[in-house]
């Protein structure tokens, strides 16, 4: 009777398991009701990354009201996307939620929440802003020192949506007058630094048609390969950022000779080289160290200013593509700016990742928080969907069972996911005390052999007067 | 929740650190000449115990701060 009663309810739980895993991937279907009346594109390829803010105006065609609607990427384009999000006209941000659609397996969707319902017959203004890495392919793919670097971009003429838009323009700006060539759809205008295509009308749901520009582009094509950023918490007062960072050139490589005399006398050459680049810390940053496996890096500055530290950093050598570098950059802050506590519950509250240089991207980011020792009832609360690497403990100066450390990575990261995460935890106060009472419990053990040493007699022969001593 | 800041303030690490640690090893000094100058009979035990314990104390809380006003935030 017992097993088959086990046997049932089994049964059922699995049943119940099924039915919630179905219920958790997302499928939506395509509206009819919405139709996109005009959209105004700006394609931004005038650094490394393409940076595409789409205006989109929708209108609600049908009878009843319309709560969200869906943003498509091209399943040629969806691998190198890094970011994506949606703004309302009041400038506020919409929640993503990835799904699918039945029929478009190549197709990447995402289902937007609005804020408020869009009534039948009523339109709404969406700005959409999307980054992609790695679009912008160095052709020829090898130059020389004293040459300039072309890249191509390979993208779509039209907005890349699952309804029918009813008008729309694209800007592309690339912010140089020497274009080599770009794709001609009539009508289209050529203005320094921006190619204008458009008007288009009606064009139907899912329109892919090439858009090829082939331009120069000197911009810093820096990859940062792996960042690793350290975290350590310390309750005395103090937050202590490291960050290891693997940098390489990813532009056109370098051909022939590398002429360190040319790149000295002339300013101009080795244009499409890195010679230094910015890096913005926290306002409160401080004893900032830059260096790498040979010690410090001393062609570096350092300027406060009112908002931010900022550092120019210079790497040892000017990075021309396919070079790397590789340097280790650590600061202080005071824990007043990132820890919130009532009592012992504790919250962190601090930037996943932080700016590395403008219009970055990161192949691979590892964020590692150690917390105090002792810290308990760990909660990890993340700003955008990471992977959650296992807990481990770090040992340092005075620890006995070690700290606990909270890690998770996340791949192809760029300037919009400088965002906060938050860490909950349990501290008992008390336990600041371990610290200091090991020294202590260290020196009076020390102390203590000491009386004992002086009590032993290691003499081989007797005192000549034992009565006297 | 309120904004966590140091139960001691940073600023007041290296003075924390110059009067405990001095403390600690004016005891320590005396402690050591005491066991040195004292024989069998003159020795008493208590005020060894209670020299070493005082230095530990002072010596110990002493370090703690150097580390902190040195940087190793522990």
């Amino acid at each position: 009777m017992i097993p088959a009663m086990a046997k049932i309810q089994f049964c059922v739980l699995f049943v119940l398991y099924i039915v919630i895993k179905c219920d958790s991937v997302n499928v939506d279907t395509i509206s009819s009701d919405i139709k996109i009346k005009n959209v105004d594109r700006s394609i931004d390829i005038s650094s490394q990354l393409v940076k595409i803010t789409s205006k989109v105006t929708l209108e609600n065609t049908g009878k009843v009201p319309v709560k969200t609607f869906l943003l498509a990427v091209e399943g040629t384009a969806k691998n190198n996307l890094a970011f994506i999000g949606a703004k309302d006209s009041s400038n506020k941000d919409l929640r993503l939620v990835e799904t699918t659609v039945k029929g478009y397996d190549q197709v990447k969707f995402w289902r937007v929440e609005l804020k408020d319902t869009i009534n039948a017959g009523s339109t709404v203004v969406i700005t959409t802003e999307s980054v992609y890495t790695k679009a912008l392919q160095p052709f020829p793919t090898a130059i020389t020192q004293q040459e300039d670097q072309l890249v191509k971009y390979n993208g779509n003429l039209y907005f890349y949506s699952p309804y029918n838009v009813a008008s729309q323009k694209t800007n592309v700006i690339i912010n140089t007058k020497s274009v080599e060539s770009f794709t001609k759809v009539k009508p289209f205008s050529q203005q320094d630094g921006t190619i204008v295509y458009g008007t288009y009308a009606n064009i139907a749901p899912f329109s892919e048609k090439e858009l090829n520009v082939h331009y120069k582009n000197n911009s810093p094509f820096l990859t940062v390969t792996r960042l690793e950023r350290l975290i350590e918490v310390s309750h005395w007062g103090n937050i202590a950022v490291e960050e290891i960072i693997e940098i390489e050139h990813t532009g056109a490589k370098l051909k022939g000779p590398f002429s360190r005399y040319d790149y000295q006398q002339d300013h101009h050459s080795g244009p499409a080289s890195v010679r230094s680049y910015k890096t913005l810390l926290p306002a409160s940053a401080s004893d900032v160290y830059y260096r790498d496996t040979n010690g410090n890096i001393s062609t570096s500055n350092m300027k406060v200013k009112k908002d931010s530290v900022e550092l120019d950093l210079r790497p040892r050598y000017p990075l021309f593509g396919g070079w790397r570098s590789h340097y280790t950059l650590g600061y202080n802050v005071p824990s007043y700016e990132y820890l919130y506590h009532s009592g012992n519950e504790y919250l962190l509250k601090m930037r996943a990742v932080d700016h590395v240089f403008d219009d970055m991207q990161i192949d691979e980011l590892v964020t590692k928080v150690i917390l105090p020792e002792g810290s308990t009832s760990i909660k990890v609360n993340f700003p955008f969907p990471v992977t959650r690497l296992p807990d481990s403990l770090h040992y340092t100066y005075l620890d006995t069972k070690g700290r606990p450390v909270i890690s998770f990575t996340k791949k192809n990261v760029v300037e919009n996911h400088i965002q906060d995460f938050q860490i909950r935890y349990t501290f008992p106060r008390l336990l600041m005390f371990q610290e200091p009472l090991l020294v202590v419990g260290f020196l009076y053990t020390l102390f203590l052999c000491v009386i004992i040493y002086v009590r032993l007699d290691f003499s081989i022969h007797k005192p000549e007067h034992p009565h006297k001593d | 929740m309120v904004r966590y800041a140091s139960p001691i303030n940073p600023a007041v690490f290296p003075h924390l650190t110059m009067l405990l640690l001095g403390i600690g090893i004016f005891f320590t000094a005396w402690f050591f000449v005491y066991e040195v100058t004292s024989t069998k009979a003159s020795r008493d035990l208590f005020k060894e115990l209670l020299l070493s314990l005082v230095a530990a104390l002072f010596s110990g809380f002493g370090i703690l701060f150097l580390l902190l006003w040195v940087g190793i935030y522990v």
